[in-house]
């Protein structure tokens, strides 16, 4: 037993200090480098990987191109452990690197406001996914959104809803976690705005497994029409089934998630004839299509928003950089705030004093299973 | 149920440490604590630090509830989200300073804890565990949904600091410094007097309860202690991070501090830092491992096994263990011999039992039994396998409750007293199977039976080295005083019986019960038994002693009661007791 | 009126799903005095082995469960063996954080191989579901009623009836006892491992359908099953059973009535009550030390 013992303790400490050593043998190229900050690991890691995937293809078409400012354009990854802290360290650690240009931030509004101090002492451009509307009233001036925020897709989905459909008297369901909390409320605020009624504001926490109370609430209010934020497809897909099955058929217009494929796969024919925004929409312009082909070449899967944004990102960034003739962070910073009009596969890009890039969302319909793009609502005030 | 404690050998008490050693300490901290606030250190570093110094604190806490007591705690997550959202919200909402904040944090995660543990701790184990999971999913679920309070899923945002630490690095320096001043306390937990009862409750709760230790006291002493250290470094981080967020605080975070005070070794606050730190920096180290999903945790979880399969003192349990064997022996002293005061006030009889009766269900286990103990003297309880002895015995010291009857000791009725209060009261007793503290050494056992309260041979300002010299005149006493220093573990069983003979007269009690003190020892060890009880006498300390050995009953005690089925035969003088008929037919049978 | 059957459905449907997996805690913990934290796992194994069987291999559903069965007893006697056998000497704790350490592990290497993304299994029957009146009888859940009622009838018969369902009982009251009357004892807890595998697999396998098979799938029912089998009194079968149905209708009826968002936290909040005036649950008996 003691051999065993002390076997276990030389073995575990090697193990502990080899990557130290694997590392220094590993050396330096001149290459522009971006950081990216992505869950590997944790329960964001399936989407961890589509954000890669749309930012590689983004950078071999950049680096295709010629890259950035003469020089080819390399991507410095670390995870975040799909947790605030996780994040936090991530991106210090990319932070640490001093010849890392500017950064790719989270989808997870929580883990961007746990950045953001650093963000602010760094002081280096970063592009980010969360679609929390405070992100960008912060006062920091290295956030930037690539994806339309919460008041747009509130106002879209009433929009849509109240205007398009005639539906006055809506159901929300939306999960208790922050997007679906803060989505709730951009809702509300929308509705308010076209004249419309909230019958049912229905929160329900993440992995419930049961939607019975829900559906039977919605019934009971007598909406004629539903909006919802769903954070997790299974979540989606449970209570889409159980609606149906308790006989409820009015419309339905939800968050982004109603429309990505696994959703689709899940809820099957439970969510034929649904509504959904979708910042992301492969219909939605040429640029969105060019997306999807040389997202189909590369991975298995259908391309979605969780790559759509960064490969708009590093379209973006790579653009701004060039158009600034350098890397420094004030001047970068400036030429991102003067992109307009710049067609991205999430639409086109028109960055405000915010910081925010886009400001509307597509609609989708689910016809038997296939998303077929209706419209794109745009605000420009 | 308690967790394993490790065996140690002779170990300088705290306040035996040279006095360089704890100066030695500040002094080092107080190096680092510069060296940090000077050093350019790089975001990623000093955010590194500064987790691994705040959760080494909420880790402190698990050292002292499940290190030091032996109760698990799988909320601690939920206090240290406590303290971080009152430092959070306080500064934030309310605008309150930030060490005000801190205080109301950590005085509110020590009243949740005393709260939880006041209204659990009579359960232990899977129950206790179970209680602390749902308080902590409870926590969370608030943190979530009381959006009014708590701002909800959002978080907080811009927290504030203490003016002082204004910026990351010397928020840092006052974490570490903070974290020094806590570990250092900590580390003298253990032996303080409260100290030495969690180890006592952790070793052997009944022991404990029996040595004078309120346990359920003391339990929820040290949960209330873990809450407010989780509480602590809740606070502190929330001013490290300037953000905090319900998903930070949630039961798999209660797994990591707890995964993390198994690693380094739960039984030390230095165990804590290391599990901490390696915890924190070897994800970072292995990040290589990240780019296969699942890989990286997969291996996490078999690692978690290993260790406990192979490092069950975690790090520095393993380190300590083998260090041991370099540390000398403490030399033991000389004192003067024992003595025993025991309270003559009152009758004659030491102990009146009146119309006792003990039953389960519809099992009689004692049913109406009367005697009465003189003062002075030994006095034999006997009876065949089965006749309620020690069931009898059970329900004098406390640890079953009476179905009917009284006990009288001295002049205090003691039929309702939880058994620390009996031997408050003056009743002493050991077991028979033997009940020592296996963690502590000869010393240590005993004089945890010398520091029970009314102990009036210990004087109030006597401080430890009164304890000590009482302890070892006991160990003195029963013939084990040169060995005093060693661990338990090092004695035999008959010499671990006579240890817990000295623990209980070290309490200076009034009556000592005896439970089959005898068993398992051999002739010789019997012989040095009968005469350790004569002497015992001698002092006038009354023993009621149950054995079935009857040359040891028939020689030591003038006085012999004898059950059977659970009632009494025969009470009276020695000799015509072991020739009444009832006896011997209840002993031998009789011819039918 | 209809609301409330429909309710009380559901909340039988879920409660089922507890117990079954509660059932495998109880006979692990009878059998050892641990508590398998690694039991929800056990459930979301069997799962994605149906999904590789009987979805991505194109088995025939039968085959598939058999498959999946045999792999499960698989999983509990390498559990055993792995992470029990080696610790049986020691204290509770240093066996808790063994299962949970299993537990991630098990996850894990399943989102290793598997990938995140949550699969839909198929049901055993065509159609989802019956209207009988005002209340939707969805079929999935009506399987798992009946296989629970059926489990715990074998069970019963299996414990009661054969001798090796007595050497089990003799072998989890007292362990010394059983091997000195000659009971392989060893065997006896590995039988136990695996029956418990087995079961929280049929569990895992009979849920799929409804909740989709995913890496969490397990650990969300597995906590609640755990507090079922306090309620109903730890130890006792019978009580993990109607703790488990208890649990599952409280719940169904809190979120409808009183809170959805608070859902999970009702089964925490009756478990507290449980403690704190009754601890021994429902059926239990009195929790005591001897001296």
């Amino acid at each position: 037993m003691k051999i065993t013992r002390r076997g276990f303790s030389l073995a575990l400490g090697a193990g502990v200090a080899m990557p130290a050593v694997l590392r220094s043998a590993l050396g330096q190229s001149n290459t522009l480098k971006l950081g990216m900050v992505l869950p590997v690991t944790g329960p964001g890691a399936d989407s961890g990987k589509y954000a890669l995937t749309g930012a590689k293809i983004a950078l071999d078409r950049v680096n295709k191109a010629g890259g950035v400012l003469s020089r080819q354009v390399e991507l410095v990854t670390e995870d975040d452990q799909t947790t605030n802290p996780g994040a936090v360290l991530a991106f210090s650690k990319l932070a640490a690197q001093p010849d890392i240009v500017a950064f790719l931030g989270s989808i997870r509004s929580t883990q961007n406001h746990a950045m953001a101090p650093d963000i602010l002492k760094t002081a280096k451009p970063v592009c980010f996914g969360g679609t929390d509307p405070q992100l960008t009233k912060l006062g920091n001036p290295w956030l930037f959104r690539f994806r339309p925020n919460d008041s747009y897709s509130g106002r879209v989905i009433a929009a849509y809803g109240a205007e398009t459909l005639a539906k006055k008297n809506w159901a929300i369901v939306h999960s208790t976690d922050a997007f679906g909390t803060s989505g709730g409320k951009a809702l509300t605020e929308s509705l308010g705005k076209f004249g419309a009624k909230v019958a049912l504001d229905q929160g329900y926490p993440n992995q419930s497994q049961d939607f019975t109370a829900v559906v039977l609430a919605i019934k009971q209010s007598g909406a004629d029409v539903i909006g919802s934020y769903f954070t997790f497809d299974n979540d989606l897909a449970i209570f889409a089934r159980q609606l149906r099955q308790l006989g409820v058929t009015i419309p339905w217009v939800g968050s982004p998630s109603i429309t990505v494929a696994n959703a689709l796969k899940l809820g099957g024919a439970a969510l034929y004839g649904t509504y959904g925004v979708a910042d992301y929409a492969e219909e939605s312009s040429p640029e969105a299509k060019e997306f999807a082909a040389l997202y189909r070449k590369v991975a298995k899967t259908e391309p979605d928003n969780y790559g759509s944004w960064t490969y708009d990102a590093i379209g973006v960034l790579s653009a701004a950089i060039n158009k600034a003739g350098s890397t420094d962070p004030n001047k970068i910073r400036d030429a991102i705030l003067a992109t307009k009009g710049y067609k991205g596969a999430e639409g086109e890009y028109n960055f405000d004093q915010y910081g925010d890039g886009l400001h509307g969302y597509n609609i989708l319909r689910n016809e038997k299973g296939k998303m077929v793009f209706d419209k794109h609502i745009e605000f420009n005030d | 149920m308690s967790v394993e404690a490790p065996a140690r050998a002779a170990r300088r008490p705290f306040h035996l440490l040279i006095a360089p050693a704890h100066i030695g300490y500040f002094v080092l901290s107080a190096l680092v604590v510069l060296l940090i606030s000077r050093a350019t250190l790089d975001g990623y570093i000093l955010n590194i630090l500064m987790q691994a110094a705040t959760y080494s604190v909420a880790v402190f806490g698990l050292s002292v509830v499940l290190g030091l007591c032996g109760q698990i705690n799988l909320a601690q997550a939920a206090f240290f989200g406590i303290g971080a959202y009152a430092v959070g919200l306080g500064t934030v909402d309310y605008g309150l300073s930030y060490w005000i904040c801190l205080g109301i944090g950590t005085i509110a995660a020590l009243l949740a804890g005393a709260f939880l543990g006041m209204t659990t701790l009579r359960l232990g184990g899977h129950y206790l565990a179970m209680v602390t999971i749902s308080f902590q999913q409870i926590v969370t679920l608030v943190m979530i949904n009381a959006v009014g309070l708590t701002h909800g899923p959002d978080g907080v945002p811009s927290i504030g600091r203490p003016a002082l630490f204004q910026t990351s690095q010397s928020y840092l320096a006052f974490a570490v410094a903070a974290l020094a001043i806590i570990g250092y306390l900590v580390w003298h937990l253990q032996d303080t007097r409260l100290g030495r009862a969690m180890r006592a409750v952790r070793d052997n709760e009944l022991a404990a309860s029996v040595a004078g230790i309120n346990v359920y006291r003391t339990k929820v002493a040290a949960f209330a202690i873990s809450a407010l250290l989780g509480g602590l470094g809740g606070g502190l981080f929330a001013g490290g991070f300037t953000y905090v967020s319900p998903d930070q605080f949630s039961f798999a975070e209660s797994i990591v501090f707890l995964t993390m005070a198994l690693l380094g070794g739960v039984a030390s606050p230095i165990g804590s830092v290391i599990g901490t730190g390696l915890l924190i920096l070897i994800p970072e180290w292995l990040r290589f491992l990240k780019s296969i999903p699942g890989l990286y945790l997969a291996i996490y979880g078999v690692a978690v096994i290993l260790i406990i399969l192979f490092m069950p003192d975690g790090i520095w349990g393993f380190i300590a263990n083998f260090l041991r064997r370099f540390v000398k022996p403490v030399k033991v002293a000389t004192v003067p011999p024992l003595v025993l005061a025991p309270d003559r006030t009152g009758t004659d009889m030491v102990l009146d039992v009146k119309g006792l009766s003990k039953h389960f269900g519809g099992l009689k286990a004692v049913d109406n039994v009367d005697f009465a103990v003189r003062r002075g003297g030994i006095h034999a309880l006997i009876g065949p396998n089965g006749s309620g002895k020690t069931t009898t015995l059970n329900v004098i010291s406390g640890l079953y409750r009476a179905t009917a009857g009284r006990v009288v000791l001295g002049e205090s009725d003691i039929t309702d007293l939880s058994p620390h209060r009996r031997t408050w009261a003056g009743l002493g007793r050991t077991f028979q199977n033997i009940r020592l503290f296996r963690s502590m050494t000869a010393l240590e056992n005993v004089v945890i039976g010398a520091e029970r309260r009314g102990n009036s041979l210990i004087p109030a300002t006597g401080g430890y080295a009164a304890l000590e010299e009482r302890a070892l005149a006991a160990l003195e006493f029963v013939g084990l005083g040169p060995r005093a220093n060693e661990p338990i573990t090092r004695f035999s069983y008959g010499h671990q019986r006579l240890i817990e003979i000295a623990r209980a007269l070290a309490a200076n009690p009034t009556l000592l019960l005896l439970d089959e003190p005898a068993a398992g020892l051999n002739s010789t060890e019997k012989r040095a038994l009968h005469d350790l009880l004569e002497r015992i006498a001698a002092q006038g300390l009354t023993i009621l002693l149950i054995d079935h050995d009857m040359t040891l009953v028939s020689g030591a005690a003038q006085h012999i009661t004898v059950l059977n089925f659970g009632k009494r035969i025969a009470d009276g003088e020695s000799l015509g007791v072991l020739r009444h008929p009832d006896v011997i037919a209840a002993y031998l049978g009789t011819e039918t | 009126m209809s609301f409330i059957l429909q309710l009380l459905f559901t909340g039988i449907g879920i409660g089922a799903v507890y117990a079954l997996v509660a059932l495998g805690f109880v006979l692990i913990f009878r059998a050892t005095n641990v508590v398998n934290f690694a039991q929800g796992e056990f459930s979301m194994v069997a799962a994605f082995l149906m999904v590789v069987c009987a979805v991505d291999l194109e088995l025939p559903y039968w085959l598939s469960f058999l498959i999946a069965l045999g792999g499960m007893a698989l999983v509990g006697a390498i559990f055993n063996l792995g992470v029990y056998y080696p610790l049986r000497h020691r204290t509770f704790l240093p066996v808790i954080i063994s299962t949970i350490g299993a537990s991630i592990f098990l996850a894990n290497t399943t989102l290793a191989i598997y990938g995140p993304q949550p699969q839909v299994l198929p049901g055993w029957f065509e159609t989802p579901g019956f209207q009988v009146g005002p209340v939707y009888l969805d079929s999935q859940y009506l399987l798992i009623i009946a296989v629970t009622v059926v489990l715990v009838g074998f069970q019963y018969w299996f414990f009661e009836h054969t001798l090796i369902g007595k050497k089990l009982q003799a072998t989890s009251q007292d362990k010394e006892m059983a091997s000195l009357l000659g009971i392989p004892v060893a065997r006896m807890i590995m039988i136990t491992f695996i029956y418990s595998a087995l079961i929280g697999g049929i569990a895992g396998i009979l849920v799929a359908p409804i909740l989709f098979v995913s890496i969490q799938m397990g650990s969300s029912i597995a906590l609640k099953a755990f507090a079922a089998t306090i309620i109903g009194g730890f130890g006792d079968v019978a009580g993990a059973i109607i703790g488990g149905l208890a649990l599952g209708i409280i719940e169904t009826f809190g979120a409808a009535y009183i809170s959805v968002p608070y859902k999970d936290g009702f089964a925490f909040f009756v478990l507290i009550l449980f403690l704190i005036f009754r601890p021994q649950g429902i059926f239990g008996e009195r929790v005591a030390e001897k001296a």
